[in-house]
């Protein structure tokens, strides 16, 4: 005769536990122990109660994102979410709900219970409380349907990924990003349809101007052409130039065959529109179908073009700053990990020809690094510039250290693009300046003599 | 005891294995410098030498299950340690397909048992993960598999890392022997109960800030996945991550592809500016959130909106969210990366020292002397009550031809 397994189990869980406690009382060990497992076992079973009841969500499936609404274009108008507008009425709203304005605030009333109240159960040894009685099961109470969300997607969440990419520059292959040529006027209706597209309207001139210069024209010869279909993997984001266009969505998440295979017409685009811009993220199921109602012309951009001309400037840059930032005597002793988390820090800015960056005086908040163009150095009393700064040449770097004044001026001779970085946030990444300075050689703590270390002062 | 764990952990490297010459192939680190032939097969030779050797790598990986034990931090970097390594003569015969526990885009996790296992060895269940290499192949995951398997190698042993006790492949699939995590997701749960209380969430949170403070400053790993989904709950109530498909060694040096979850994505992923392990501490701020109230501060039918809102970064909080969660969570979420809490000075310290989780003791978190808020109730150590029911798999399957080996076969030799 064996004994039951479920007591088995109970049994050599509870061998672990004494083993790893040694419990002094081992009785009252024990009878916590036990009533801890029943606490649980009967608080598992009310949540699974509660499981089956919401059968029909399918935790097991998941459908998202590939089944999500297809949105975009400005002259499209298919997606008004409805969420959006809840979500502004809810602005001035003091329950703040994160997106949806049926979130009762009572909802979260267990938000602020005190650890080793109304828990899952076992939680006392957690909270450091001796406590150990059975109690309501967690959460239980606050879940009525009405202040549950109706709109967040509750399956579980596919992950996603674009094909990987390695700069060219890290593998010693020479890549430039296509281009096509476009007159003046295309080149200014592209840029104002792409702008409202927050993946452009971050990027940089250069950036910018690469991104443009990449994009595609496709001539649609007629009506009828299908330029994307619902389902379909998607590798390119679209700009209408020329016709008009609709959008149809199928309930079924898929374009199909048969007259009503299109499915239900959500919208239409007209130039300066455009579609497809999750295709520039990664390669999702297209969310609608869309089908050109006149000939009509689109410009075409691929999503591993889009990004790699983002990448190779950005990996350029930060390697430019990390060089940069070797040079800085006062910060020689910058492990490359720390190196690379101030490059990416540094904040780039732009200053017309003539204009003073920092000037003589003044309290220092800013170290600066000269990244493009020219400027020259000035003191009070020296009709002639005393020092000129190029490409590479950095200043004020002893306000990472001090407040103290500025010892000189420092004005742009060109355009010049500056990257910068405030004591503050050095502090912040990596703490004072001085204890970096002082880790590796605690002799160095002399070069806090200004003289030695601020080309300012040379 | 002591003694015993150790040499089972630190069981001599070339025990059970291949002649000497092949053991190299054991520690992918030192590859390189290999020759170029291809491992003769291993998985396909048939000797009684090769039998014993399988009966003994079952019995070493039962016993493994025996003793499960977390290392310390110091040991698990050990590159000579005896779990997560390549087995040379495991195959899928040695191990019973219980059931499905889940399937991702490519894989599928099984519930196994040891087969044809020696006495007393019988009884021991893992999860298996298997990957169909025609799949990998086809979906360009290639390198993320090849990320995963020496990501979780190297990290075996970690408390609440899911342990890769081995690693082996045949002709057309790779596998992943896992421990058997029987909780479920904590997905399952936080659905279940909508939302967390505070101190679920607080226990919950501290076990990920350990494992972050873990893969960042002990191995350099960005983790890149974070979300409930890959948060299992083993039999003790502890939290295992899950599927280290995105998991990368980062160390100083910033990547750029794009992937993670739509909600969980940090906004220097979308703009694709370069981004290392601050990503973690981002999904990790996210997370804390959808324990808290039961779903993502940032969400849209449409997943370009989502994207629209992380990259403006404004987290808004139910009123009735506690000043020091709001502040854990804005701290967390913050855009711009050098002010992001967890990458800032201190890195993961910062976060242990943050006032939300002032109640947690960090040591006795480690070694598991802290019971957690759910402990699965289970019939065995077999039973699966705790997850979904699975569709059987599709017969029909892509083969993974001789050319295709004779071309990829290169990219998974250190499996
Ligand atoms: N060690 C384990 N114990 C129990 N169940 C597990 C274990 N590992 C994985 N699973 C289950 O299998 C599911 C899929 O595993 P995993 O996420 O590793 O696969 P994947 O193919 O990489 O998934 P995805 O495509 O979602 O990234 C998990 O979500 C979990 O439910």
């Amino acid at each position: 005769m064996s004994l039951p397994p479920d007591y088995s189990n109970e049994i050599t869980a509870l061998n672990r536990e004494i083993l790893k406690h040694q419990p002094s009382d081992t009785l009252q060990f024990c009878a916590n122990f036990f009533s801890r497992r029943l606490e649980s076992q009967r608080a598992e079973f009310l949540l699974s109660q509660q499981h089956s009841s919401s059968q029909g969500r399918g935790l097991a499936e998941s459908t998202f994102p590939g089944s999500n609404p297809f949105s975009t274009s400005p002259s499209g108008g298919f997606a008004t979410s409805h969420m959006q507008r809840l979500e502004e009425e809810e602005e001035n709203d003091v329950v703040a709900s994160p997106t949806a304005a049926s979130f009762s605030p009572d909802a979260m009333d267990h938000a602020q219970s005190t650890p080793g109240e109304d828990t899952f159960g076992n939680f006392e040894n957690f909270a450091d409380s001796a406590k150990s009685f059975p109690r309501q099961p967690p959460g239980l109470g606050a879940m009525d349907a009405q202040s549950f969300p109706s709109n967040y997607n509750m399956n579980r969440r596919t992950s996603v990924s674009a094909e990987s990419l390695n700069p060219a520059s890290s593998i010693n292959d020479n890549w430039t990003p296509p281009y096509h040529q476009k007159t003046n006027d295309q080149q200014a209706r592209l840029k104002a349809g792409v702008a409202g597209n927050f993946l452009f309207s971050h990027l940089d001139d250069e950036q910018s101007t690469q991104v443009l210069g990449a994009l595609q024209e496709k001539p649609i010869p007629t009506k009828g052409i299908k330029v994307i279909a619902q389902g379909d993997v998607g590798d390119y984001f679209y700009v209408v130039e020329s016709g008009a266009f609709d959008i149809y969505v199928n309930p079924s998440g898929k374009l199909e065959a048969g007259p009503d295979g299109l499915g239900n017409k959500v919208g239409t685009v007209g130039p300066g529109g455009s579609f497809g811009e999750l295709a520039l993220m990664y390669n999702a199921p297209r969310a609608a179908t869309v089908v050109s109602t006149q000939q009509s012309t689109l410009w075409a951009l691929d999503r591993v073009t889009f990004r790699r001309i983002l990448m190779e400037s950005a990996f350029d840059r930060r390697r430019m700053y990390e060089g940069f930032l070797e040079e800085v005597s006062l910060l020689s002793s910058l492990t490359p990990y720390e190196r690379s988390k101030i490059a990416d820090a540094l904040e780039t800015k732009k200053y017309p020809p003539g204009t003073t960056i920092i000037r003589e005086g003044d309290a220092g908040e800013s170290f600066y690094i000269l990244e493009a163009g020219e400027a020259e150095v000035y003191k009070r009393g020296v009709d002639k510039p005393v020092n000129r700064y190029k490409k590479g040449d950095y200043f004020g770097e002893l306000a990472l250290l001090n407040d103290a004044p500025r010892a000189a001026s420092v004005t742009s001779t060109s355009d010049v693009i500056v990257a910068t970085l405030g004591k503050d946030g050095f502090q912040r990444l990596l703490g004072p300046v001085e204890g970096i300075m002082r880790r590796n050689d605690p002799s160095k703590a002399s070069a806090l003599d200004a003289d030695a270390v601020d080309p300012l002062a040379r | 005891m002591a003694a015993v764990v150790h040499k089972l952990l630190h069981h001599d490297h070339h025990a059970n294995r291949e002649p000497p010459s092949q053991s190299s192939q054991t520690e992918p680190s030192n590859q390189s410098g290999q020759s170029n032939q291809p491992p003769p097969s291993p998985h396909e030779r048939q000797d009684s030498a090769m039998d014993r050797a399988r009966d003994e790598e079952k019995h070493a990986v039962a016993q493994w299950d025996e003793q499960r034990q977390p290392l310390e931090p110091g040991q698990i970097e050990q590159d000579r340690k005896w779990v997560g390594h390549s087995s040379r003569v495991l195959r899928q015969e040695d191990f019973e397909l219980i059931k499905t526990l889940g399937t991702g885009t490519f894989a599928r996790v099984w519930l196994v048992r040891l087969a044809n296992a020696r006495e007393g060895d019988q009884h021991k269940v893992f999860a298996l993960k298997i990957l169909r290499k025609v799949d990998v192949i086809r979906l360009k995951q290639v390198e993320h598999v090849r990320n995963e398997r020496n990501v979780l190698g190297s990290v075996a042993g970690h408390p609440f890392i899911t342990t890769m006790v081995a690693s082996f492949q045949d002709h057309d699939s790779l596998y992943m022997l896992l421990d058997y995590c029987p909780g479920g997701e904590v997905f399952s749960y936080l659905r279940r109960a909508r939302r967390f209380n505070e101190a679920t969430s607080q226990f919950y949170a501290a076990e990920i800030v350990l494992i972050l403070e873990f893969l960042h400053e002990k191995m350099g790993v960005a983790y890149r996945d974070l979300k409930p989904e890959n948060i299992l709950i083993d039999a003790e109530g502890h939290l295992k991550l899950v599927d280290f498909g995105f998991a990368k060694k980062v160390e100083n040096r910033e990547t750029y592809t794009l992937c993670g979850t739509p909600e969980y994505l940090a906004p220097e992923v979308i703009r694709n500016t370069g981004h290392g392990t601050a990503v973690d501490w981002w999904a990790f701020g996210i997370l804390v959130y959808e324990f808290l109230v039961g779903q993502p501060p940032f969400w849209d039918q449409n997943p370009m909106k989502i994207y629209e809102q992380i990259v403006e970064g404004r987290v808004r909080f139910p009123s009735a969210m506690s000043s020091d969660a709001r502040n854990l969570i804005s701290g967390l979420c913050t855009v711009d990366t050098s002010k992001r809490l967890g990458n800032i000075k201190g890195g993961a310290s910062a976060v242990k020292s943050h006032a939300w989780f002032q109640h947690i003791d960090w040591d006795a978190l480690y070694h598991r002397r802290i019971n957690g808020p759910i402990v699965p109730h289970l019939r065995g150590p077999a039973d699966t009550r705790n997850f979904d029911e699975y569709e059987p798999e599709s017969d029909q399957r892509e083969p993974y031809s001789n050319d295709m080996a004779e071309k990829w076969d290169e990219f998974f030799r250190d499996f």
